[in-house]
């Protein structure tokens, strides 16, 4: 009896238990598969940058060339106005209209060495998300002096 | 006479090693690509989209704070927090003044939800005037879910 259970232990140490490659591939597999799907998903935060007036924008006092002034406001309806003209329809995220007239303003203000200034005003009950809209327009067009005034304080 | 096309003795096993190799590639790629940055994102906040907004420099990070405005849809109220701290108005100002005194540079990134009003985010302009700070950024995201 004594010399089989000897024989038996024996057994088991024999086994060897190597690095095992099947279930580590599993793991690497499932990983990789929910990074994928993250990967889809991917939503990366961005920046619209803009420059308080005061301290940021003194150059534009001491130019000869006055800045071109445009006013734009947002309504709480999310019609969106250039100098009092309306521009697209409420619900259009692109404002392609908007844009293009900014676009052109824009460039017919490089020719003349001149700056362009937009003030938004936007009603107090305005969506920010339309705000946000119209700051994009203004990227497009790469006119980075905004202003904001909100019931009639200017900032 | 072995070597030619494939015939011969030994039969061509699967290589696991190089298949491992290639594996850890594409993980590490999409782990970089995914970055933590994405998945700091705050979920209560519905940030706006805007598909021409610039892509965010990571370098100032250590010189910037983000005032996060989220919106509570039932009680029609907007909640502040400067970075993950709700606090008072005059608490907001006196820290950013605090941070602005101490490093000029520094600049404000707004984070609010595409559901306030504009005139909360009048409001924590304010805040941001009233510390001295002039550098202002608004947090969009580059498509919408």
């Amino acid at each position: 009896m004594a010399h089989k259970k000897k024989h038996r232990t024996l057994d088991t140490e024999q086994v060897n238990m190597g690095f095992q490659i099947a279930p580590m591939i599993d793991v690497v597999f499932v990983i990789m598969l929910f990074f994928m799907v993250m990967a889809g998903a991917v939503k990366v935060e961005r920046e619209l940058k803009t420059q308080l007036p005061g301290l940021g924008t003194p150059a534009l006092a001491d130019e000869n060339t006055p800045p071109d002034e445009i006013l734009v406001t947002v309504e709480e309806t999310g019609i969106v106005t250039l100098n009092e003209e309306e521009f697209d329809t409420p619900t259009d995220k692109a404002l392609p209209n908007f844009t293009a007239t900014l676009l052109r303003l824009k460039q017919e203000a490089d020719h003349r060495n001149a700056k362009v200034m937009v003030t938004i005003q936007a009603e107090e009950q305005a969506r920010y998300e339309r705000v946000i809209d119209v700051l994009n327009s203004m990227a497009k067009a790469k006119i980075a002096n905004v202003t904001f005034t909100v019931g009639g304080d200017d900032f | 006479m072995a070597g030619g096309g494939g015939g011969g003795d030994g039969e061509p096993e699967f290589q696991i090693a190089p298949m491992i190799d290639v594996l850890l590639v594409l993980l590490i790629f999409f782990m970089s690509i995914t970055s933590a940055q994405v998945l700091r994102i705050d979920q209560d906040i519905r940030l706006p989209v805007a598909a021409d907004a610039k892509k965010k420099d990571d370098k100032n990070a250590m010189f910037e704070a983000s005032i996060n405005v989220s919106w509570i849809a039932a009680r029609q109220e907007a909640k502040i927090k400067l970075d993950t701290q709700e606090l008072p108005n005059e608490e907001i100002v006196k820290v950013l003044t605090e941070r602005k005194n101490n490093n000029p540079t520094y600049r404000v990134i707004i984070r609010a939800d595409r559901d306030v009003l504009a005139v909360e985010i009048q409001k924590v302009m304010a805040l941001i005037a009233q510390a001295g700070i002039d550098d202002i950024s608004f947090s969009t995201l580059n498509q919408d879910s």
